[in-house]
């Protein structure tokens, strides 16, 4: 939160440069961190095998559940230390600091440990059949391994962002990107490890990335750095970071839960290639949606310092202008899934099997999206202007509320198609009641002008 | 040396603390901030006054809503200007801003924890008997004011103002050792509550 010591300009600078100027890191930073999704799966997809895909595919709702308990160290700790330093209270920074590391490594290993035991169970409730459990677990095993560095990373990464360090934090993140991209070719095309390689690759990148944010870290003429007597653990200030890290936690955490119903659906309607057809189209879908929220991140401190200063015209100028741009973006996501499935599909495979069911699939799954880029910015305008009960209620709605009972229902009549239905049927729903929400506020907004 | 001196006055809900602070001004001809704070920092930095009422001490929201605000608000992906975290700060700002151009009481606001760097300061803590403290309430409060809402509302404020002082500054609301007194104004009464407090000023001060 560094750039909130010069707000001025949010008052008075024109919106679109505005929108822009924020929009860009951002969106560079959303990108990177969804390139590397589609890095790994193309590798896995290509040099791999097509059940290899669906094998990685199983493994998602873990990841998903090691990802919760990481943003729940890591927005807490990153909430915390940017309080402390606005108070510039270095001493309770740094201890909060300290406390980070010890707790995301003690979280860390316990959640490799216990996954590591019981591997077989949760790969199978996840969707893991006999042809793909073998990929599934080979690939497992070692991300659990290294799963406290994973913590690690991404905790210190939003660290250094609170810290006021966000091109650090980038850096980081793109570096860890390119260096999984260079060994995923290393190990899986040279040396043919199979999808042992892009696990390993993932660990020894994550690892060279903490080392990199350790010496960032440990410089003494930083405000905080990494000092001896910070590591152990405090109980009030581990109350504070899980307390306020908690609800991140639930977000993914139900996340893990809504691929789970799907990796299983498709299951059972389907076969082990519709998981990793599922695999293909998400990973499509994720980087479109990761740019909207690069908007999204761009739009916020925008529309909250113009709402707080009274400046409704403004605020409203950078709604519509956000709007317009979250839809232009998702609208060439439609473009692309809908007339060039192909093209995408051949990034991450060439078996025809998986090829079909993935352009069906593809096709079903966008019909709606150049509507939910309004949909997914409504649902971060109402944050913005310190409504988040409205926020959550959007946010929960598309990807949850809405999307379990589709996912539950459908599919007992229309079979496969039943879950790839649910999908779209739940965006178009969530953008009316996005727009329900959205008209009442604007006219209220609208007579405070 | 700072240029000027501030006595920080913390407070248990209804323990006149305000009336205190009040005296202890007048017999030292200086100003008390209590809510005039907010006002300050809204005129510091161009925002709406209400969102600071919204994020004062005795408004922050608990249960399961908070969880999930913290969420939206505080993740440190993304800068909002209106979280509660970035309104202590710009309160805090202002509480340094005035603390460099005036000698003042302040009342509350985590004010002892945002200039606890100064070398002027008086951090004090007034309490008072719960009963005294249930008819004060039932005789300011509307007609509908029975003893046990007085107490229920007495427990509640408490618990959100200390859970505000806690959350932000890291200390114990109320806990001695953050002191330099801690007062009773029922056995003491508010005049000698606010003399003990002035002299103890005077001769800490170098007022």
């Amino acid at each position: 939160m560094a750039e909130l010591k010069t707000p001025q300009e949010l008052g008075t600078e024109r919106i679109g440069k505005l929108l822009i100027r924020y929009a860009v890191p951002a969106m560079i930073a959303m990108l990177a961190s969804s390139l590397y999704n589609i890095v790994d799966r193309a590798f896995i997809g290509h040099g791999v095998g097509s059940m290899a895909l669906s094998g990685l595919a199983v493994t998602f709702p873990l990841m998903n559940l090691s990802a919760a308990l990481g943003s729940m160290v890591g927005v807490g700790s990153g909430t915390m230390i940017s309080l402390k330093l606005g108070q510039k209270d270095h001493e309770s920074a740094q201890m909060l600091l300290g406390n980070s590391v010890t707790l995301n490594i003690l979280i860390g290993v316990l959640f490799g440990a216990l996954s590591l035991i019981f591997i077989n169970p949760i790969l199978t409730l996840f969707g893991a059949t006999e042809v793909t459990i073998g990929f599934a677990r080979e690939y497992m095993i070692i991300i659990l391994a290294g799963n406290a560095f994973t913590h690690l990373y991404l905790g210190i990464n939003c660290i250094l962002r609170a810290a006021g360090h966000p091109n650090k934090a980038m850096i980081a993140t793109i570096g860890t990107v390119l260096l999984n991209t260079f060994l995923d070719y290393l190990f899986i095309m040279v040396f043919h490890w199979g999808i042992k390689g892009a696990a390993i690759a993932t660990v020894i990148s994550q690892v060279l990335a903490f080392t990199w944010q350790c010496f960032q870290l440990s410089d003494k003429s930083e405000l905080i750095h990494l000092k001896r007597g910070t590591f152990r653990l405090r109980g009030d200030l581990v109350k504070n970071m899980l307390t306020i890290g908690l609800s991140p936690c639930l977000m993914n955490a139900a996340a893990c839960f809504v691929v789970l119903l799907i990796n299983r659906g498709l299951l059972k309607y389907g076969s082990d290639v519709a998981i990793g057809a599922y695999s293909i189209i998400n990973s499509i879908g994720f980087m479109i949606v990761m740019m909207v929220m690069g908007f999204n991140q761009a739009m916020q401190p925008i529309a909250g310092y113009n709402y707080g200063a009274r400046q409704m015209d403004r605020v409203l100028r950078v709604l519509y202008l956000t709007m317009f741009f979250g839809t232009c973006v998702t609208t060439l996501g439609f473009v692309i899934a809908e007339f060039m499935p192909g093209a995408c599909i051949r990034i991450f495979t060439n078996d025809p099997e998986l090829t079909g069911i993935a352009r069906n699939g593809m096709m079903i799954n966008f019909i709606f999206f150049p509507l939910i880029g309004s949909q997914m910015v409504i649902g971060n305008f109402f944050q913005s202007i310190g409504m988040p009960g409205k926020s959550i209620i959007m946010s929960l709605s598309r990807q949850l509320l809405l999307l379990i009972p589709f996912l539950i229902i459908l599919p007992r009549y229309y079979g496969i198609n039943g879950i790839w239905y649910s999908m779209p049927a739940s965006d178009i729903l969530s953008v009316i009641l996005g727009f329900s929400l959205l008209i009442p506020q604007v006219r209220k907004l609208k007579k405070m002008v | 040396m700072d240029k000027h001196y501030c006595i920080c006055i913390g407070r248990k809900f209804c323990s006149g603390g305000r009336n205190v602070a009040a005296i202890v001004a007048e017999k030292l001809g200086i100003r008390v901030y209590d809510k005039d704070l907010l006002k300050k920092a809204a005129q510091d930095t161009g925002f709406s006054e209400k969102f600071f009422d919204e994020a004062d001490e005795e408004k922050t929201r608990k249960g399961l809503r908070s969880l999930f605000i913290s969420h939206f608000t505080g993740s440190g992906l993304s800068s909002n200007y209106l979280s509660n975290e970035s309104i202590f700060n710009m309160q805090s700002d202002a509480i340094r801003r005035i603390h460099e151009q005036e000698d003042c009481v302040f009342i509350g606001r985590c004010a002892d924890y945002v200039l606890r760097e100064s070398d002027r300061l008086l951090n004090v803590f007034i309490a008072s008997d719960m009963d005294d403290r249930v008819a004060r309430v039932c005789r300011h409060a509307d007609d509908g004011m029975t003893q046990p809402k007085a107490l229920s509302l007495i427990e509640d404020i408490d618990r959100k103002r200390s859970s505000y002082y806690n959350y932000f500054t890291g200390r114990t609301w109320g806990d001695p050792a953050f002191y330099d007194i801690c007062l009773n104004s029922t056995t003491l009464g508010y005049d000698r509550c606010a003399e003990i407090i002035v002299e103890l000023a005077r001769e800490r001060l170098g007022i």
